[in-house]
């Protein structure tokens, strides 16, 4: 019991106030991967928006639209995963909704052109998807573990959602295809590819 | 009003109020937040654990992450699911680390679960391949703190139903177990 005390006193001496940097351990790492992408992406890769003046804002809106949300949800995904006893049913069933319209989506091309998944340029994707997609994840690895997650499975799958979403974000304006086959075959696919490893790794990598 | 001061004035629950006054800036008040959660939480282990120096090394293990972790309790929220949260995380690691496991089967049985038996598995995903009925029976006991009255009571089953659920599913997991083990 005299253990247990002198644990108590000096925990209580230290003072009930978090640490006034908490925002900025778990956004920093997020935000730092997010411009680490971007930035790489734009001095790497020639060619943004080139495709807009064939195809017009359409497949850029999708593209974006997409990736921006997951990452959104992801986050904030993540967030709550990181916030002891905070039901997270909720957040979790927000982070598969974009998949579900991007699938629906699909349905609506197969029955009207026909699915539209070959594309020129998809070698060029894997490999953009590939390589910022775990760079995003260990940032939200890094991001997560400034909380406390209790479910290290499902904060891992949730950081690879949001690895996959920053590099499809990322890429996205360099990509000339407009298909919404090629967006479920070369970007989701990876995406979800990303968020199984986290899955497979969380136990690993979040636990404290 | 703040939410801090609001959730003061409403919340009946000891840890509430202790943390509220706490974050104020009063020492003394979380002095009496960790004292209480020692009790509550020596309470919960010592029905999953049992009263000996693993509870006491678990016990530390949980309070000094109460403490670290303190920033992921949002002021207005309550803290009892919280520190349930975090108590019970930190024993799954613990026994993580022993790489092996005891679980308390019922308020009379304890089952001892062989070595290793639960080394590197991940808990919910084994209950996830248990009958939704049992995996809530274990659910409520073991990882929620609850008696096998109180399981019972939540779920609308008498005493004896509970603890024959807790024990099949008990013994289901650990044949999923010993399958998965190469």
């Amino acid at each position: 019991m005299t253990d247990i005390n002198s644990v108590l006193d000096q925990l209580a001496s230290e003072g009930a106030s978090p640490p006034s940097s908490g925002k900025l351990r778990f956004a920093g790492p997020l935000l730092a991967v997010l411009a680490l992408c971007a930035v790489g992406a734009a001095l790497i890769l020639d060619g943004a928006f080139a495709s807009m003046a064939r195809d017009g804002m359409g497949p850029i809106a999708v593209k974006w639209g997409f990736s921006l949300i997951l990452l959104g949800l992801s986050a904030v995904a993540l967030f709550v995963l990181g916030k002891p006893g905070r039901p997270t049913r909720a957040v979790m069933i927000g982070v598969a909704l974009p998949f579900v319209v991007i699938l629906t989506l699909f349905g609506v091309e197969i029955a009207t052109t026909g699915p539209m998944v070959y594309g020129e340029t998809w070698r060029q994707c894997l490999m953009a998807m590939s390589v910022m997609s775990p760079i995003a994840f260990v940032g939200a690895i890094y991001a997560a573990r400034s909380l406390a997650p209790t479910n290290l499975r499902r904060a891992g799958l949730v950081a690879g959602l949001f690895g996959g979403a920053v590099a499809m974000m990322a890429y996205a304006p360099f990509c000339p295809e407009r298909g919404v086959g090629y967006m479920v075959v070369f970007y989701l696919l990876p995406i979800l590819a990303m968020a199984a490893i986290g899955w497979a790794l969380g136990p690993r990598l979040l636990r404290w | 009003m703040t939410r801090t001061s609001f959730q003061t004035q409403v919340s009946g629950d000891a840890l509430d109020r202790h943390m509220a006054d706490a974050r104020a800036g009063d020492r003394k008040a979380y002095r009496q937040f960790l004292a209480e959660a020692t009790r509550r939480i020596r309470a919960m282990l010592a029905r999953k654990v049992g009263a000996d120096s693993e509870l006491e090394d678990v016990l530390q293990e949980c309070l000094i992450a109460l403490h670290e972790k303190r920033h992921t309790l949002d002021p207005g929220r309550p803290v009892g699911p919280w520190m349930y949260a975090i108590a019970n995380y930190k024993l799954i690691d613990h026994w993580r680390k022993r790489g092996r496991s005891r679980l308390v089967l019922d308020d009379e049985v304890e089952m001892d679960v062989a070595a290793d038996s639960f080394a590197g598995m991940d808990i919910a995903a084994l209950l996830g391949e248990l009958p939704e009925a049992q995996a809530q029976a274990i659910r409520l006991t073991h990882i929620e703190g609850m008696t096998n009255r109180e399981a019972g009571e939540h779920i609308g089953i008498g005493v004896s139903a509970m603890k024959l659920r807790v024990h099949r599913g008990m013994l289901r997991l650990k044949e999923i177990v010993d399958e998965q083990r190469p």
